[in-house]
């Protein structure tokens, strides 16, 4: 990658949360609080440890192959083919998780705003956007999401600070929730929430500053798990109805309760739109790796159609589900394992088993 | 070659915009203006043959309005077996869609509140348009009276005046901004129960100026001494138990209500003078930010200890007032003292042998006593709240008058 195309710390951290921040306005917050229950503040307060140890064990493995990314270290484990099962399992992973998070925001938004528009029209709107913004360099998408999180935080900080009134701090009790099994055993499974980490798999020989990497996976799942606990805690400390129901885009609902006096009203829409462009960075990003990664794997000399194929294959994935139903039990029930196999567990698993190597050819020599 | 490319670029674009814009026109014509009918008030009333009879309030431009004066309320009834047959039917009826986005007022009245209103507010919660804001209003007679009869007398506007009157908790406490937001939250919550405002028309009694109540603490909507050319008052607080109206608070007993809750400033109470047994003086009172609420469990029955503290002022002289002498000053903070807890805990027992109705949300009070979710739910605390014992501390302090001190 030429020097001028590799990306900064700054916007290397930003590309992470700009992910999560898709999650987290989409179902993610519900999820949490459904599962967990009041143990939700203390649930995330867990997991974000429990990844934090994950994460400095991922640097840690990934220290000896300074520079290279995980279909390098793949190759170097497994050979060609390898390195194609990952790259295959990653693209699955990132077309799969964008098109159904699509899918759902978009029926969100119709329900919103646009009644008599077919949603497939909604998801057309997002795929032209980032079928554009492809056309630009990938530099392009990480300079807007470095402008656009900033905004995000400071809708969620008002999101919290604006909601402050009606909050009932006490409703973090029972301190256990549903229990202990469930807050630490199966609330494990929101490790999820740090699908950002998944991209950090690609970064090492995109990094201006590779050394720099450690630092830029710490701070992204700091970041991530203070962002997701804001959000979570808005609603957790706002309402009660969302551990018996469920309801559409959760944080637009909080938005909704936003009030300063008689004139200042109605701030879901500034809302909505700073959420939107941000899913559109995540879009973009995500079909930007997708590419990259197939790029990597069959050493192709244009790449500029190959981005148009995956923004297809994403609309059409989107299609697929026949209603919300669906497409909210894939994002919650499907798509969230996806990312801990994908991100987690088959990630982690070939560092560990490629340190092994390393070490051993290391002690062979 | 090249110039063929740009043209097929540009005439793809084009399509695509055409697209668009097809695809789109659709949600923007039904929420364009013209087409849009806007309802500043909806009452849901129950109708003689079990059915619900939806009253929506629209205001008609009038000539005067382009100069800034009042706009004509119109008032359109249908009865219908669901609020969303109702307003379908309405749009036909209109020939525009009806929009509540700008709704401020949802009035039930006491007869539907009483069988039981979840249907109806689960409904309005799954209507985009509606602000969660919106106030809820259980009204003493049936909602479309209430409506005909909430004509603003200061304010041009009727929505600025819906805007405004739940407002007026803040500093009198007789009323409570009761929003269907908050009603949803309490509905589905299980340590907590919803409430309403209370509204209500002047009956005729008082009109000729007789109060129906002893005490002006005492009042409550259609039971107040006002008479005014708004006929339509919010006084008072309509308690639910689940979905269903269990009961009234009047005056004083919504004002301990908002005391429970932390929602109003500054209240007026008119106390036992104890200098002299026949009569009264008003004090203005602003509750500190120390309010302690606790609940612990003692034999599996809640106990709940409330500590208060408030800070007054005399507002009420008369000739040969003493306000500086520090003993008058402490024998009518304990004349308050007194008073107070009288009237909070009257206003506890009633809310929880009476009505069975945990409105001030103690039960989110007690979670902190569970280790987990089903431990709570086990306890069912709505249906314990019953057998609460409560322990009620007041401590006032009361600070001379406003401009006059001693007179």
């Amino acid at each position: 990658m030429e020097k001028s195309k590799k990306i900064g710390t700054i916007s290397a951290i930003m590309l992470t949360l700009s992910i999560a921040v898709s999650y987290i306005t989409s179902s993610l917050p519900r999820t949490f609080i459904n599962e967990t229950k009041s143990a939700t503040i203390l649930n995330i307060v867990y997991i974000t440890f429990i990844v934090l140890f994950i994460i400095l064990l991922f640097c840690n493995l990934f220290k000896k192959f300074p520079g290279l990314d995980i279909l390098d270290i793949s190759k170097y484990l497994g050979g060609n083919i390898l390195k194609d099962i990952v790259g295959g399992f990653f693209i699955i992973y990132f077309t799969v998780s964008s098109s159904i998070m699509l899918r759902n925001f978009c029926d969100s938004l119709v329900v919103v705003y646009y009644p008599l528009t077919s949603y497939v029209f909604v998801i057309l709107m997002f795929i032209f956007s980032i079928a554009l913004v492809n056309r630009l360099s990938f530099n392009a998408t990480l300079n807007v999401s470095s402008i656009v999180f900033p905004l995000v935080l400071i809708s969620a900080i008002l999101l919290f600070f604006g909601n402050i009134d009606n909050f009932s701090f006490r409703r973090i009790y029972p301190i256990l929730g549903d229990g202990f099994y469930n807050t630490f055993i199966l609330g494990l499974k929101n490790i999820g929430a740090f699908g950002g980490i998944c991209y950090l798999y690609f970064l090492p020989p995109m990094l201006k500053q590779p050394e720099k990497f450690k630092k830029i996976a710490v701070i992204s799942v700091i970041a991530t798990g203070l962002f997701i606990l804001l959000c979570v805690g808005t609603l957790l400390f706002m309402f009660s109805f969302f551990l018996t129901t469920d309801e559409i885009m959760p944080l637009f609902s909080a938005a909704r309760y936003i009030e300063f006096g008689t004139f200042f009203q109605r701030f879901e829409s500034v809302f909505l739109l700073i959420w939107i462009i941000s899913f559109c960075c995540f879009l973009s990003i995500t079909c930007k790796f997708s590419t990259h990664i197939f790029n990597k794997m069959f050493n192709l000399s244009d790449i500029k159609p190959l981005s148009i194929i995956f923004i297809i294959l994403i609309f059409g994935l989107s299609l697929i589900p026949q209603n919300y139903a669906i497409a909210n039990f894939l994002e919650t029930n499907v798509y969230r394992y996806l990312r801990i196999a994908v991100g987690f567990v088959l990630g982690i698993t070939i560092l560990i088993f490629a340190n092994f190597k390393k070490r051993k050819v290391g002690g062979k020599n | 070659m090249v110039k063929i490319s740009i043209i097929l670029k540009r005439i793809f674009i084009l399509i695509i915009i055409i697209i668009l814009i097809s695809s789109f026109s659709a949600s923007y014509n039904s929420l364009n203006l013209d087409n849009l009918a806007f309802a500043v008030a909806i009452g849901i009333d129950k109708s003689t043959s079990n059915k619900l009879k939806v009253t929506f309030e629209f205001l008609a431009p009038s000539p005067s309005n382009e100069s800034g004066g009042s706009t004509k309320p119109v008032l359109n009834t249908v009865e219908c077996s669901s609020i969303t047959n109702g307003i379908n039917i309405m749009n036909a009826y209109l020939g525009k869609k009806v929009n509540l986005s700008h709704c401020k007022l949802i009035i039930f009245s006491e007869e539907l509140a009483k069988e039981g209103i979840s249907d109806e507010v689960y409904s309005l919660i799954n209507e985009v348009q509606i602000r969660p804001s919106a106030n809820i209003v259980v009204s003493k007679c049936n909602s479309k009276y209430y409506i005909e009869n909430s004509v603003p007398s200061l304010e041009s506007l009727i929505p600025r005046y819906y805007d405004i009157f739940p407002n007026t908790s803040e500093y009198t406490g007789y009323t409570c901004n009761a929003t269907i937001g908050d009603f949803f939250n309490a509905l589905v919550c299980n340590s907590c129960s919803p409430y309403a405002i209370l509204g209500g028309i002047n009956s005729s009694d008082t009109d000729s100026s007789q109060s129906q109540t002893s005490d002006d603490s005492t009042i409550k909507s259609n039971e107040s001494p006002i008479t005014g050319n708004r006929a339509s008052q919010n006084i008072g607080l309509a308690v639910f138990k689940d979905d269903k109206l269990a009961g009234e608070l009047n005056a004083i007993e919504t004002i301990c209500f908002l005391n429970m809750r932390k929602q109003v400033d500054t209240f007026l109470v008119s106390i036992p003078n104890p200098q002299d047994s026949t009569s009264k003086i008003d004090i203005y009172l602003t509750p500190n930010s120390t309010h302690k609420i606790d609940v612990s469990f003692v034999n599996g029955a809640p106990y709940i200890k409330i500590n208060f503290e408030f800070s007054g002022k005399i507002y009420s002289m008369s000739k040969n007032s003493q306000y500086l002498d520090n003993d008058i000053l402490d024998a009518i903070s304990e004349s308050c003292n007194n008073y107070l807890k009288d009237q909070f805990s009257n206003y506890l027992y009633k809310t929880s042998t009476v009505l069975e109705s945990d409105i001030n949300g103690l039960g989110v009070y007690s979670l902190s006593k569970f280790t987990t979710s089903s431990e709570f739910n086990d306890y069912n605390w709505l249906n314990n709240y019953k057998n609460s014992t409560f322990d009620v501390n007041i401590k006032t302090v009361i600070d001379s008058g406003f401009l006059l001190t001693q007179t």
